[in-house]
């Protein structure tokens, strides 16, 4: 092929351009760590970057609100331990005073203990968090029983997400697990009646509440139980979410990240084919018979 | 018959043809480094007749004959029409490249928000009664809108300027254009003398390329000499010496984007879409990949808002109102990414924001219902009317776009490199070598310096001549 000068100075400043471009490519991934900057570069891998990154941040929220739930049904799980534990000392009464051997004085103070224990059963039973009333269903802006007992909360059930789709009950209805509602016992109108006997001193009344007793702790125990399910999905909600939210992240890492190793040869093959390009240009410079004929 | 003086004026003649030799060479150094450029060559020629002198024949020694260009026809028909889809390959590619708006690394691109906006809304599930998280859940709406419209107005404005740059590139094609029709009229009278105008074909052959790489014109030469244009779609740009005009005007059918007419030499003006170069190369992308992206988003944005939408209308505010609509979108699909916004009623006031199936009062909803959040976040992950979930739908339009930008990359480099390839073709066979011109000059030099002597000869020949006869 025949060159002239202008092929020698043109292919100079192609090849030139050319390989500082390559290298101000190798430098981006190299310095940044980031393979993926314009769609363009990798449109698939673009695409699913976005996929993944909205996997990540749900998992992320799910997470979240599963940590939030569990808490908040370890508020509700304290509560009904305040419960068992006052139905327990109920029960101690109950089994001390439905005995011969009491008078109707002592009977009386036994009745103002459980009236006592009925208030802290309320009491608990109205607790909250995050400021709202963990025990009225979906009505938790105020609280659920008044100061006489009556249910005021709804027959609902709060949900909280655990998965995509996947939701899971994050209350539990103290409209069954207090007032008996669908055939179990009023905890509460019990009180009222052990009370009543132990006013009257009623001794077969209040032995005769130690069978309700026995029940309402069992209905308290099985609110417990479902308490401790849902915490158990929350928890695993919880763990999974993260793993997912790593395992998403490591795809992102995959998909959008450089190999460290990779970007540095690539740098350093550049970084040669550039010094290259320029020694081999300024030789050719050289070579002309203008450089004969002037000397 | 030839005498001392024949030999004299013969020099004379050769001295001149040894001088034009030099003159060519000069001519192809100086201008060695002028684009589109045509290495020259002077031709010489024995004088004729030659002169009898009894039964021989005495030459008259050299001549100039004419003087021509390295060309090679072949290459040069090929050379326009790979410097135009070059040209068209690298204007779309470039403004391609230029937009980062869909870039998968953006922190604050659509999609995160369209991530912020259902993670705030689940966080809002959790507690739906919580001011604060109403406002969040209300506040990432808002920012969800917003990109939504600056991720569109960011790729209209890659169009709009894709229209700037067809309107500067139209200008120039209409210099280029009308300096070819002059120089096809200024070739026809420069070919009356006989010789060919080389540098008037230079010069013509430049504006054609440069023309090539703007608008994708194919040049048809004529019978008498001219060089006639045709744009990719078949109009004639350039007919003889006369050239057309190309304009922009806007076109109401593409938002208002500009489309391309060309008037012809009569003063009639016609729209027309086949034009390739860096203006067609511009109009693909806008009306291409950037295009599509647009109207991607826009689906997107409808589709999103009217499914939230239909789902809030049929759930209940905190405050027991109903109803309300999220966001607002617009009347059509076009235009939905920019014009979507959250309902001012609901910004104003985020307890409207509907969480509660049903109200407990016409004045009040179950603080704790979150029935509508959970219809909500349920569109996260299923289809919208488009087939895919809203985050799907943002992967195949980045994918899409990605796959558009990759393409035009790779077929500008490859448009590129048959184009480098092809200018070195023509520069090997038309370019100036300062090598070959410096040998050429040595040459003419020598030959100067010995007819010279010729000269000098013949001149003394002429002087002892002269002392016989005193």
């Amino acid at each position: 092929m025949r060159v002239t000068d202008a092929m020698i100075y043109g292919n100079a400043v192609r090849d030139g351009g050319a390989a500082k471009s390559r290298l101000e490519a190798a430098i981006g991934p190299a310095s940044t760590g980031v393979r993926v900057v314009h769609p363009g570069d990798d449109p698939a891998a673009a695409g699913l970057a976005t996929q993944v990154a909205s996997v990540f941040s749900r998992a992320g929220s799910i997470g979240s609100g599963a940590q939030a739930a569990a808490d908040e049904l370890g508020v509700a799980d304290t509560a009904f331990n305040d419960v068992t534990n006052a139905l327990a000392r109920v029960t101690e009464l109950a089994t001390q005073f439905g005995s011969a051997g009491y008078t109707a004085a002592q009977r009386a103070s036994a009745a103002d203990e459980v009236a006592t224990l009925k208030k802290q059963i309320l009491s608990a039973l109205n607790t909250t968090a995050e400021g709202r009333y963990v025990m009225g269903g979906t009505l938790d802006g105020q609280p659920p029983f008044d100061a006489a007992g009556n249910y005021l909360g709804d027959a609902n059930v709060r949900q909280v997400e655990v998965a995509p789709g996947v939701w899971q009950a994050a209350s539990v209805r103290a409209d069954v697990a207090v007032k008996g509602v669908g055939g179990g016992i009023d905890i509460l109108a019990m009180l009222d009646t052990l009370q009543t006997d132990l006013r009257a001193n009623n001794q077969a009344g209040v032995a005769a509440a130690l069978t309700p007793l026995s029940a309402a702790t069992d209905q308290v125990a099985t609110a417990r139980a479902s308490i401790g399910l849902s915490m158990n999905a929350f928890d695993t909600a919880v763990t999974s979410s993260r793993a997912v939210a790593t395992d998403a992240q490591t795809r992102a890492s995959h998909l959008l990240e450089a190999d460290a190793i990779e970007a540095n040869t690539r740098l350093a093959q550049a970084q040669l084919a550039l010094q290259a390009t320029l020694t081999a240009t300024s030789q050719g410079f050289k070579l002309t018979l203008l450089n004969y004929l002037s000397s | 018959m030839t005498d001392l003086l024949a030999i004299l004026n013969q020099s004379a003649t050769s001295l001149s043809a040894q001088q034009a030799l030099a003159a060519t060479a000069s001519h192809n150094i100086q201008n060695a480094s002028t684009p589109g450029y045509s290495r020259q060559t002077a031709v010489l020629q024995t004088t004729l007749p030659a002169d009898q002198v009894g039964g021989a024949w005495i030459g008259r020694g050299a001549q100039l004959q004419t003087v021509v260009q390295s060309r090679d026809r072949f290459l040069e028909a090929q050379i326009p029409a790979q410097l135009g889809l070059s040209a068209q390959s690298a204007a779309t590619s470039a403004q391609l490249a230029s937009v980062s708006a869909l870039d998968p690394v953006a922190s604050n691109g659509l999609g995160s928000a369209l991530d912020g906006f259902y993670a705030a809304i689940r966080a809002m599930s959790q507690n739906p009664s919580d001011p604060g998280l109403r406002l969040a859940a209300v506040s990432s709406a808002s920012t969800l809108a917003r990109s939504f419209q600056s991720t569109r107005s960011s790729l209209e404005a890659t169009r709009s300027g894709a229209d700037a740059a067809v309107a500067a590139d139209l200008q120039q094609a209409n210099s280029l254009a009308a300096q070819v029709a002059d120089l096809n009229g200024q070739i026809r009278t420069a070919r009356g003398s006989g010789a060919p105008p080389n540098d008037l074909l230079d010069a013509r052959q430049k504006a054609v390329d440069e023309l090539a790489k703007l608008t994708g014109v194919s040049p048809v030469p004529t019978s008498d000499g001219d060089v006639s244009l045709f744009l990719p779609g078949g109009a004639a740009l350039v007919s003889g010496v006369n050239a057309s005009t190309l304009a922009t005007r806007p076109d109401p059918a593409n938002a208002g984007h500009l489309a391309v007419t060309l008037t012809g030499p009569n003063g009639q003006v016609q729209a027309f879409s086949g034009i390739g170069g860096a203006v067609g190369g511009a109009l693909a992308a806008r009306d291409g990949a950037l295009k599509d992206a647009v109207d991607g988003l826009d689906t997107l944005a409808w589709d999103l808002g009217a499914t939230v939408n239909a789902i809030h209308q049929a759930g209940f505010g905190l405050d027991g109102t109903t109803g309300d609509a999220l966001f607002t979108v617009g009347a059509a699909t076009a235009g939905a990414a920019g014009a979507i916004a959250v309902n001012a009623v609901l910004a104003a006031d985020p307890r409207r924001l509907a969480a509660a199936g049903a109200a407990t009062s016409p004045t009040s909803a179950a603080p704790g219902d979150v029935t509508a959040l959970q219809a909500l976040l349920a569109t996260e992950t299923t289809a919208l009317s488009g087939g895919l979930s809203a985050q799907d739908g943002l992967a195949r339009i980045t994918s899409d776009f990605g796959v558009a930008a990759r393409a035009a990359s790779s077929l500008a480099d490859h448009d590129a490199a048959m184009h480098d390839n092809l200018l070195t073709l023509r520069e090997s066979a038309s370019g100036v070598s300062i090598d070959e011109e410096l040998i050429a000059l040595q040459k003419a030099q020598r030959g100067y310096q010995a007819i010279s002597r010729v000269i000098q000869t013949s001149s003394a020949m002429l002087d002892t001549l002269m002392s016989l006869k005193t």
